[in-house]
C-alpha cells in the first residue's frame, strides 16, 4: 500500500469523512492492519462522541475498530469496560468529556472496541503529541467526527485520509466537485516563514499586514458580519489575516471590494474555511488570493460506494471520476480488502 | 468562615489566590476551604512549615527535586469518586482500581522527592500494600488490567476464549465470556474490599498532596511579593497591631506596569477606633484594603506583603467600603452600609474580637446626619475596645480619639494637568499622627491638577466658606 510509508514518515494521521457512513471506519481498520503488518506500534482514538454502536443518525451498525496486539487506544471508560479482550489500562487522563472520564489502555490480545476519545481540537493536539511522549508509541491516528475536519488540521495531525462515499450523495459528481474543494483549500499556498512566525500566535480577532510585512491590529474582534470586514478593509488596505472561521459572509464582501484583485487573506489552515465551495471559487476567480500558515499532508482519497440505504454507485467509475479531479491516489477501500 | 467567603469581600485576596501556581481545580478547592484560624500555635507551627518551604524553594540543590515535584503534582488526578467508592466499600471497576494503583506509585514518589528536597513536613505514608495489591505479578509497573494470576478459573476461561472461534462457535464463546465476566466481578470485589482497609490512609494522602502543593504556591507567593512572616501577638498581650512597610500586591502590580512605584506604609492600631483623615486620591483605602488582607493573609497562615508586621489574632475583619450596592435586593449604598453597620454593632455586643476598617462611613447621606452616624460609631468602637481604623473627610467633630493623617500632597506648586497614574509621584502617602481636628482642604486643587474645567472650579471657590 504506497501511503503506508508516508503515515510512518509524518508519524500522525486523521481519516475524516465528508459525511457519516463515508467509509472513514473502513478506511481507519485498513489503515491499523497495514501499520500492524509493518510491526509499528499505533495509538488510536476517535473525536468526539460519534461512538454508538449503532449508528444514530441512520440507524446502520457502526463498525468496530479492530485493535491489534500492542496497539494503544483512548477511550471513554464505558465503553472500556464492555471490551472482551485483555487490555490494560496504561492512564486515565485528566479530563473528563461529556462521556466521562477517557482511558488510554494497551490491547495484550486482538479485540475490537468503539473509540471515543478527546472532544475537542486544543485536546486533540494534545493527545497526538503527549501519546508518543508517554507510551512507546510510533503512530498516531485519529478517527474523525461526522463531517468534521477540524481533526484533520495541521495543528492536530501530520497527514490525512479523506474519505468519501455514497453515504454523503449518490451524485458522482457532487462526489468530485466536495472531494476537489477540499483538495483545493489543503493545497491553498503557504505563507512565508517570516510572515508565518508572526502570525503564529495570533489566534484572535483580525490583524493587517502592511506591505513591509508588518502586522497592524484594527481592533475588530470578528470578521463574521460583512460590516466587520468592510471596516477591517478600511483599515487594513488589502491584505489581513483571519486566524478563526472563514464564513461566506467574509468570502463574499472580500469579493466584492474593488481591489479585490489585490486582496490577500491569511489564513491558519484549511480547516477553518466555513465557506462553501461557490463562494470560495468565485473569490479566487475574481483574483482574490488564500494564503495559509500551515498545510496538512493530503495522502489518499478513500471511496466507499455503497450507502447505507444499500445503494450502490459503480465503484471504478466513482475512482475514475474523482481521480480526474485530485492529484493524489483514489481508492475504493472495500475493493482492496476484499 | 472560609477563604472562599474572606476572598468575595477582600479583593486583595482573591488576586493572590489568582497568582498561586496550582495545579487545577482539585487542589483549588482545598484552598478555598481552607479555615480562617483564631489558632495562635496552629499559626506559628504552619509559618514554621512555610518557612520552611521558602528556604527549600531558594535552595539551588533542592531545586532539581522542586521541579519534579510540582511536574508530580499536574499528575495527581482528582480521584475524590473513587476513594468515595472506597469509602462505602462499593465494588470497584477496572478503571478506578488503575487510579488506585497509580496514585499509590506517584505517593510513593512525592514522598521521596519531599525527603530528597528536605521538606520534613505533611509525610506521605507509604502506600506500598495498596500497590502490591494491584500488582500480583510483582512487574512494579503502574498499568493494570485484571491479571490471570488473580484468579485460575479466570486465567482459565481466558485461555479458553482464546482458543474458541466466536463465529463458528458462539454458544461456547458467550458461555466463556460470562465466565469471564463473573470471574473478573469477583476479583474486582476481593481487590476493593483488600482496599477499602486503606481508604484512610488514602484519603489522608490525597489531602496530604494537596497541602503540600499549597504551601509550596504560598512559598512562591512570598518570593514574588517579597513577603514577611508574621509575628503573632499571644492573646494574653494587648493586642497592638504593627506593620511596617506594608504593599499592597495587586495594586503594586498595577503601578508598576505604569512605569509608577508603590510606597510602602507603616501602621500602627491599638484596641480602639482610629479616624484616617487625608485629601483625595491620598490613598486612605488602599491602607484600609492592605490592612484588611494583612489580617486575612495571617490568619491563613501566608505571609504578608510588609517589611516587619506583627499581627494580633481576631475572630472577624470587616472591611466596610460602602460601595456595596445590591440592587437586586433592594439596596442602595447607604442601605447596605448601614446593614453592615449593624452586623458589626451585634458582633461588638457579643464581644467577638475583630479588626473594623471602614471607608468613609455615611458619606452618602447628608452632613449633618452622616457626621453624627460617624461619632456614634466611633463611640461605640470606643467602648467596646475594637481595633479599628475609619476614613474620612469630616472634620471637627469634636471627637477625642487617636486620628492618623495622611501627610498628602507635596506637588502644590505643579501646574498645569496631571495624568492621574502619575499623580503617584507627587503624594506622600506615609501616615502622621494629628492632634488637630480639621480635614485637609484639597480637593479643588486635586481636581484642577486632574485637568477639571478651570472655570468651573473657580465658581465652586466662590462658595468656599
Amino acid at each position: 500500500m504506497p501511503f503506508t510509508d508516508q503515515i510512518i514518515r509524518y508519524g500522525s494521521l486523521s481519516v475524516v469523512g465528508l459525511g457519516k457512513n463515508t467509509g472513514k471506519t473502513e478506511c481507519l481498520r485498513y489503515v491499523l492492519d497495514k501499520l500492524h503488518q509493518r510491526q509499528k506500534v499505533v495509538a488510536v482514538t476517535s473525536i468526539g462522541i460519534d461512538g454508538e454502536g449503532v449508528d444514530r443518525v441512520t440507524a446502520t451498525p457502526k463498525p468496530f475498530i479492530f485493535l491489534e496486539k500492542g496497539m494503544y487506544f483512548t477511550t471513554v471508560a464505558s465503553y472500556y469496560k464492555t471490551k472482551r479482550f485483555r487490555a490494560e489500562i496504561c492512564e486515565v487522563l485528566p479530563y473528563e468529556t461529556v462521556l466521562g472520564k477517557l482511558v488510554t489502555a494497551r490491547a495484550l490480545e486482538k479485540g475490537k472496541m468503539i473509540l471515543a476519545g478527546p472532544s475537542d481540537t486544543i485536546l486533540l493536539q494534545n493527545w497526538v503529541r503527549e501519546m508518543p511522549q508517554n507510551f512507546p508509541v510510533d503512530i498516531c491516528l485519529v478517527d474523525g467526527a461526522i463531517s468534521r475536519l477540524s481533526p484533520a488540521s495541521p495543528a492536530v495531525t501530520e497527514s490525512m485520509i479523506l474519505a468519501v462515499g455514497a453515504a454523503y450523495s449518490l451524485n458522482m459528481r457532487t462526489l468530485a466537485e466536495r472531494t476537489r474543494f477540499i483538495f483545493d483549500t489543503v493545497h491553498l499556498p503557504l505563507a512565508g516563514g517570516s510572515l508565518r512566525n508572526k502570525l503564529e500566535s495570533i489566534t484572535r480577532g483580525i490583524r493587517g499586514i502592511t506591505d513591509n510585512g508588518e502586522i497592524t491590529d484594527p481592533g475588530v474582534e470578528s470578521a463574521l458580519l460583512p460590516a466587520q470586514v468592510r471596516e477591517v478593509l478600511g483599515k487594513c488596505q488589502n491584505r489581513i489575516y483571519v486566524p478563526g472561521a472563514v464564513s461566506n459572509a467574509l468570502l463574499k464582501t472580500l469579493g466584492e471590494g474593488k481591489e479585490v484583485g489585490k486582496t490577500e487573506l491569511y489564513i491558519r489552515d484549511f480547516s477553518r474555511i466555513f465557506a462553501e465551495p461557490r463562494v470560495f471559487y468565485s473569490f479566487l476567480r475574481k483574483g482574490g488570493r488564500i494564503i495559509q500558515l500551515f498545510s496538512t499532508r493530503f495522502l489518499a482519497v478513500c471511496v466507499n460506494p455503497v450507502s447505507p440505504q444499500g445503494y450502490r454507485l459503480n465503484s471504478e467509475e466513482l475512482v475514475d471520476s474523482i481521480q480526474k479531479e485530485v492529484d493524489i491516489p483514489v481508492y475504493d477501500i472495500k475493493k482492496m480488502e476484499g | 468562615m472560609n477563604f472562599a467567603r474572606f476572598s468575595e469581600r477582600i479583593d486583595g485576596l482573591k488576586y493572590l489566590a489568582g497568582k498561586m501556581e496550582l495545579t487545577g481545580s482539585r487542589v483549588r478547592r482545598y484552598l478555598m476551604q481552607m479555615p480562617f484560624s483564631t489558632d495562635r500555635d496552629l499559626l506559628e507551627s504552619h509559618f514554621d512549615i512555610l518557612q520552611k518551604a521558602c528556604e527549600i524553594l531558594s535552595d539551588q540543590k533542592a531545586k532539581p527535586f522542586m521541579m519534579q515535584l510540582q511536574h508530580l503534582f499536574s499528575r495527581v488526578h482528582d480521584i475524590r469518586g473513587t476513594l468515595a467508592a472506597l469509602k462505602e466499600k462499593r465494588t470497584l471497576d477496572e478503571v478506578e482500581l488503575f487510579e488506585i494503583k497509580s496514585f499509590a506509585a506517584l505517593c510513593a514518589d512525592a514522598g521521596k522527592l519531599c525527603e530528597q528536597a528536605g521538606f520534613p513536613y505533611e509525610k506521605l505514608y507509604p502506600l506500598q500494600e495498596a500497590f502490591n495489591i494491584l500488582d500480583p505479578d510483582k512487574t512494579g509497573t503502574v498499568s493494570f488490567y485484571i491479571y490471570d494470576s488473580y484468579n485460575k478459573a479466570l486465567s482459565n476461561a481466558r485461555r479458553q476464549v482464546a482458543a474458541t472461534d466466536p463465529g463458528r462457535d458462539p454458544g461456547k464463546w458467550d458461555q466463556l465470556q460470562n465466565t469471564i465476566q463473573k470471574e473478573e466481578l469477583a476479583v474486582r470485589e476481593k481487590l476493593s474490599l483488600e482496599l477499602s482497609v486503606l481508604y484512610p490512609v488514602l484519603q489522608e494522602n490525597f489531602d496530604k498532596l494537596a497541602r503540600i502543593e499549597i504551601w509550596f504556591a504560598k512559598a512562591k507567593l512570598a518570593h514574588t511579593y517579597n513577603m514577611v512572616r508574621p509575628a503573632t501577638v499571644p492573646g494574653d498581650q494587648p493586642g497592638v497591631l504593627s506593620v511596617e512597610g506594608m504593599i499592597n500586591p495587586a495594586i503594586a502590580e498595577n503601578l508598576e506596569n505604569a512605569g509608577g512605584k508603590f510606597q510602602p506604609v507603616s501602621v500602627t492600631l491599638y484596641p480602639e477606633p482610629c479616624l484616617l483623615t487625608g485629601a483625595n486620591m491620598s490613598g486612605k483605602t488602599v491602607v484600609l484594603k492592605t490592612l484588611a488582607l494583612i489580617q486575612a493573609l495571617t490568619q491563613f497562615s501566608f505571609f504578608v506583603p510588609a517589611q516587619r508586621a506583627s499581627i494580633p489574632l481576631v475572630k472577624d475583619v470587616f472591611l466596610v467600603i460602602g460601595d456595596k450596592q445590591d440592587q437586586y435586593r433592594g439596596l442602595s449604598s447607604f442601605a447596605a452600609e448601614m446593614l453592615d453597620l449593624d452586623r458589626i454593632l451585634a458582633n461588638m455586643a457579643a464581644g467577638t474580637k475583630m479588626l473594623v476598617l471602614a471607608d468613609e462611613p455615611a458619606r452618602t447621606t447628608n452632613p449633618q446626619e452622616g457626621a453624627a452616624i460617624l461619632c456614634a460609631l466611633v463611640e461605640y468602637l470606643e467602648k467596646y475596645c475594637v481595633m479599628s481604623l475609619i476614613s474620612t473627610h469630616y472634620g471637627d467633630l469634636g471627637l477625642s480619639c487617636r486620628k492618623l493623617r495622611v501627610t498628602g500632597f507635596e506637588g502644590a506648586q505643579v501646574k498645569g494637568r496631571l495624568d492621574p497614574l502619575r499623580m503617584n509621584s507627587y503624594m506622600n502617602y506615609s501616615l502622621i499622627e494629628d492632634k488637630g481636628g480639621s480635614v485637609p482642604l484639597e480637593a479643588l486643587n486635586i481636581a484642577r491638577l486632574l485637568g477639571v474645567d478651570v472655570s468651573f472650579i473657580d465658581t465652586a471657590k466662590k462658595y468656599l466658606k
